[in-house]
């Protein structure tokens, strides 16, 4: 299988038409509100059209595209109603029936004309199922949003140290500076660097909840996802 | 920001451990999670004591301000409440070391023991009704037995918590009748290898899907079971004649034995004297 788009990485989150897209759409939600709904979702929808209909990077990126539009041109996320499921569930599901309908409708027209097929190998072998990965790729996203906005916080009050400390203990893929080595490296007690630690990954937590605030209809579902990112 | 795998488990894992900076505790464990939060076993510096953590996403009002002020020998009792840097709730409870009834009743008790367990469970309910707070899940794992066999009923529920299946009545709202349903489930959990209809039928009048069957509060059905465990007729089973004159019997053994001895002792007396 080809490999996975860029959007989610570095590079940006989502397509740079992600504005007028919402403008146009006039989906009765704020574009604040849409801006993260999008930021959150865009690559989990992703991976799990990917996943479940065995999509390549090009169509999954379209029909992830398609989703969007359409749900914002049919006002989709203002119908959700928390007292049925949670605002992750509904999209989930709502993808699923988008996805199933456009890949029912493909089928259709192959049918119709030019069979194509589709080599073996080009088959992700999926080693989770794409309701669990659309949920790992949520946390995902939620932690990656998460960090920038720690880091421009970071930035911004002049924590630069505490972040640096942050990033080499806590998101290095290796192995792990010991604190007396983070310690020397910085110039500082070990405890003040268990100090800012603690402090960067309290306020980690703390845009965490922030983020999924922004996209969760109260008090009980925000507790409720609170709980499921760390379950 | 990219984030990988590993590094994705390891940040989910150190932002889940509750941040108790400018507390008195340490934290040692995890020991268990419920619907409401989770609970660690953290050291008490000022007092030199292991006591239980919970943590909790919802913040303490309302009704839990009420439950931490429950006082009873059947409830937990809680040493602190407050908040943690990070923003999270936590209560500071007594450590109970002991067995979950889940575990406990795989061993082999006694219908008495099974029914004593019940009843502590049931008294301390009634307790916190008294005092305006229901469980909202009540189930095995959600109560201890102590190695001196102190039951102690634990996670008393918020409004976040929605009960468990198979123990949870079917009514949307929760409230008192819903934990007497929960309490017959629980006794039908403990009890079900035993042959006595009595204590079956309490243990369905307790879990009747309409509301208005069931016993009109916990003290109903620790009253019905006193009735069972004193040989009582109980009011959730119209026993059949034979039944009754069984259980008559049973009660008064002694007496009928003596009857049928004085019987005897007059009858043969009475052909002794005609012969």
């Amino acid at each position: 299988m080809d490999a996975d788009t860029a959007i989610g990485g570095p590079s940006g989150r989502f397509p740079s038409t992600r504005v007028s897209l919402i403008q146009a759409a006039g989906s009765g939600l704020s574009d604040a509100a849409m801006d993260q709904v999008i930021a959150l979702y865009w690559k989990p929808v992703y991976r799990f059209v990917r996943l479940k209909f065995q999509k390549s990077n090009e169509d999954a990126k379209d029909l992830t595209q398609g989703f969007f539009t359409s749900a914002l041109q049919r006002n989709f996320f203002t119908r959700f109603d928390p007292a049925k499921a949670s605002f992750r569930t509904y999209v989930r599901m709502a993808v699923e029936r988008y996805a199933a309908n456009q890949h029912a409708a493909e089928n259709r027209q192959k049918r119709g004309g030019a069979v194509e097929f589709e080599s073996v190998e080009d088959r992700e072998i999926a080693t989770e199922s794409p309701e669990l990965e659309f949920d790992r790729e949520w946390r995902r996203q939620l932690f990656s949003l998460a960090l920038d906005d720690l880091r421009a916080h970071c930035q911004q009050s002049g924590k630069q140290v505490q972040f640096a400390i942050f990033e080499d203990y806590d998101l290095t893929d290796g192995d792990r500076l010991s604190y007396s080595d983070l310690a020397a490296k910085y110039g500082m007690p070990e405890s003040t660097v268990n100090n800012h630690l603690a402090w960067a990954r309290r306020t980690l937590r703390a845009f965490i909840r922030e983020r999924l605030r922004s996209t969760t209809s109260g008090a009980r579902e925000l507790h409720e996802e609170m709980r499921r990112v760390w379950m | 920001m990219d984030v990988s795998d590993s590094v994705l488990d390891h940040l989910r894992q150190v932002t889940a451990l509750p941040d108790l900076t400018g507390t008195r505790y340490e934290l040692e464990s995890e020991i268990g999670r419920g619907g409401m939060g989770v609970v660690y076993a953290a050291r008490d510096r000022e007092l030199d004591r292991r006591v239980a953590l919970k943590v909790l996403e919802v913040p303490i009002t309302g009704e839990a301000q009420l439950i931490a002020c429950l006082e009873h020998p059947g409830i937990v009792p809680i040493f602190e409440t407050g908040t943690l840097a990070d923003g999270r709730s936590f209560y500071a409870m007594k450590l109970v070391s002991g067995a979950r009834l889940d575990h406990y009743v795989a061993d082999n008790h006694t219908l008495s023991e099974r029914l004593r367990v019940i009843r502590r469970v049931g008294e301390a309910l009634a307790y916190a009704h008294s005092q305006g707070v229901i469980h909202r899940d009540l189930k095995p794992q959600n109560i201890m037995v102590g190695e001196f066999g102190e039951v102690y009923v634990m996670d008393w529920g918020v409004d976040a918590v929605a009960g468990t299946d198979g123990f949870r009545a079917p009514e949307s709202t929760l409230d008192r009748l819903s934990d007497v349903y929960a309490l017959g489930a629980l006794l039908k959990f403990l009890v079900s290898t035993s042959v006595s209809p009595a204590v079956t039928a309490i243990a369905e009048k307790a879990t009747s899907a309409d509301r208005r069957e069931r016993y009109g509060s916990v003290a109903g059905f620790l009253a019905d079971l006193d009735r069972f465990e004193q040989g009582l007729a109980v009011e959730a089973w119209s026993e059949p004649v034979w039944h009754r004159l069984q259980r008559f019997a049973s009660r008064n053994a002694v007496l009928l034995w003596l009857l049928a001895a004085y019987t005897l002792v007059k009858f043969l007396l009475f052909f002794l004297r005609r012969f």
